[in-house]
């Protein structure tokens, strides 16, 4: 099997010309007894998209949960290995995960506002940060929404209740929520899936953007979404990390046997 | 096989029922299903509609707000009724932030382990002990033991442990109700556990959690068993009928009533326990009422509707 595996899965030419931003090293992740997540290493460049892709039940989300210390919330869970920032081990024993999540964030497959208005949504961060003052908060507000692109929609209603928004408007004020603490590296787990195609499409545009200033790995189970929107492309399968790299190169030279298989629609 | 995939075959699968057959048992299951409803609402009905009737006539200003009388005729329960609320908020006080912390430990920090299985045993031990036991052992502790002798302060501690357990359940069940996904959402902004509690999780609680508290309070205002040995069956005599000092004797309501219709030597006693239960009847209906009024209120205003 490993002998069709030409690249190993660690830095492929086409990734070095990117600084690396987060380098995973020999994971593994258990629930009690069960192994998710077998030895994947992975490097995630700043500022492109990386998706990781593969089957549902393959490790994706496990994997990308993996990479803000969410894990460390669910008892019964074990990660092993190493997952740096910028070259700091974020498991080490004098890391506090807060300061992690801090710096990388998360966006979650279901949108899940808070109950709060969409003004207390936005500001929550920042707020817990120790930013004060109505006029800070709302400049944050104002410049997240914009980056979010949801401003124009909402900014006659921000003292209305975040659960009145559509489906969509609700994840991009996610994104903003996430904006307003000014992470490092944004992570999403299937941010699209719960959506119709419009509120897609103007979630897929939004991430095109972020890369500019943040780092973006996304969890996807459609690989056009995979295609349009990544820079570069992890496949995972049954909780190993089969082949990552360029995503042109993912989806048009596959190096492994098995991704050209799930590409090429093989597996369901 | 093949034949039972067309619909028409699709009955001789089962017994052999007409189709007419099902939907009149599916009628008539409706039917008792409401009726058990329906039993639920005239009882209630019947039992209010009774306790006017038998009560209303006693009402008055002077009912409400006079003192008890030892034995003649005309006494009130002015004093009962401010006892009942001045014990109620005692008990309060000293059941709400114990439970809720408790609750707060038991949903959001506890992890599975010996120690939360013998909070978790401990809490439903205390709840299934009965009350007047539990007025025993207040009558130990705080009448015997610390001399307090019958006290309001006595009532309200022996209240605050029978009730300790109710409490903590209602607090863990509003968290519960909280979806995980608020949690994680604020962890990932990198919140801490107590910011995303305090500012997401126990705001998105708080209508369950009052609603769960008022009840309470409900039961706490009509608890008897409990207060006849710690409390006491008289209100402070000699002194002002409206007492706060918690080191006095306080007859509640529902121990007023209990006492004038076992022991009471007032000729007007079936009138006087008449009007109590009116009287309480309607508070408790209050709480009730009030829980849900107070619940909806709060979760409108918490979650920015």
């Amino acid at each position: 099997m490993t002998t069709t595996m030409q690249s190993p899965p660690t830095a492929p030419a086409a990734e070095q010309q990117a600084d690396v931003k987060m380098c995973v090293d020999d994971l593994n992740v258990f629930y009690g007894s069960f192994q998710a997540i077998k030895q994947a290493s992975l490097r995630v460049p700043e500022n492109n998209v990386m998706a990781l892709i593969g089957p549902s039940g393959c490790g994706k989300t496990t994997f990308l949960r993996a990479l803000n210390r969410m894990h460390d919330l669910v008892p019964g869970v074990k990660v092993e290995g190493q997952v740096t920032l910028d070259g700091e081990d974020i498991y080490a024993k004098d890391v506090d995960p807060v300061t992690v999540r801090h710096r990388i964030g998360m966006v979650f497959q279901r949108p899940n506002p808070f109950p709060k208005t969409i003004f207390e949504n936005v500001v929550y961060g920042p707020k817990i940060h120790g930013v004060r003052g109505r006029k800070n908060l709302m400049e944050i507000a104002e410049r997240s929404l914009h980056h979010a692109a949801l401003w124009d929609e909402v900014k006659d209603r921000l003292d209305k209740s975040a659960l009145e928004l559509s489906g969509g408007q609700q994840q991009r004020l996610c994104i903003a929520r996430v904006l307003a603490v000014e992470p490092e590296v944004i992570l999403m787990d299937e941010p699209a899936s719960a959506l119709d195609p419009i509120a897609t499409s103007k979630i897929e545009d939004l991430i095109g953007d972020l890369k500019k200033e943040y780092t973006v790995v996304i969890v996807t189970h459609s690989m056009q979404q995979a295609a349009r929107i990544s820079d570069y492309t992890a496949f995972f399968l049954m909780g190993e990390l089969v082949e990552t790299g360029n995503t042109r190169d993912i989806f048009f030279k596959p190096q492994d046997k098995r991704t050209e298989d799930y590409i090429t629609g093989r597996y369901g | 096989m093949m034949a039972s995939l067309s619909p028409a075959a699709a009955p001789a699968r089962g017994r052999p029922e007409t189709a007419a057959k099902r939907r009149a048992f599916d009628g008539l299951m409706t039917g008792v299903l409401w009726a058990a409803a329906l039993a639920i609402i005239v009882l209630l009905g019947f039992f209010i509609g009774y306790l006017l009737y038998l009560g209303a006539p006693v009402m008055s200003w002077h009912f409400l707000t006079a003192p008890p009388s030892e034995v003649t005729a005309g006494g009130g329960v002015g004093p009962e009724i401010f006892n009942s609320f001045y014990i109620l908020i005692l008990t309060l006080l000293f059941t709400t932030p114990i439970a809720t912390a408790g609750g707060i430990y038991l949903q959001e920090y506890a992890r599975p382990g010996a120690f939360t299985t013998l909070v978790q045993f401990c809490a439903e031990s205390l709840a299934t002990i009965p009350s007047i036991v539990m007025g025993l052992f207040g009558l130990l502790i705080f009448v015997t033991y610390l001399h307090w002798s019958f006290t309001a302060l006595g009532g309200a501690l022996t209240l605050t442990i029978l009730n300790l357990p109710a409490l903590m359940r209602v607090t863990q069940e509003a968290l519960q109700s909280v979806p995980n996904a608020f949690r994680e959402g604020s962890m990932a902004l990198g919140a801490t556990k107590w910011q995303t509690i305090r500012r997401v999780v126990l705001p998105s609680a708080i209508a369950p959690l009052t609603t769960g508290i008022v009840l309470i309070a409900g039961r706490i205002f009509g608890e008897t068993a409990a207060l006849i040995f710690t409390a006491g069956t008289s209100v402070s005599a000699g002194r002002s009928a409206y007492d706060f000092s918690p080191f006095h004797q306080a007859e509640t309501l529902s121990v007023h009533l209990w006492y004038t219709h076992s022991e009471g030597l007032v000729p007007d006693a079936a009138q006087v326990g008449n009007g109590s239960a009116l009287v309480l009847l309607i508070m408790v209906l209050a709480f009730n009422i009030g829980a849900r009024l107070l619940g909806h209120t709060l979760s409108r205003r918490l979650t920015g509707k």
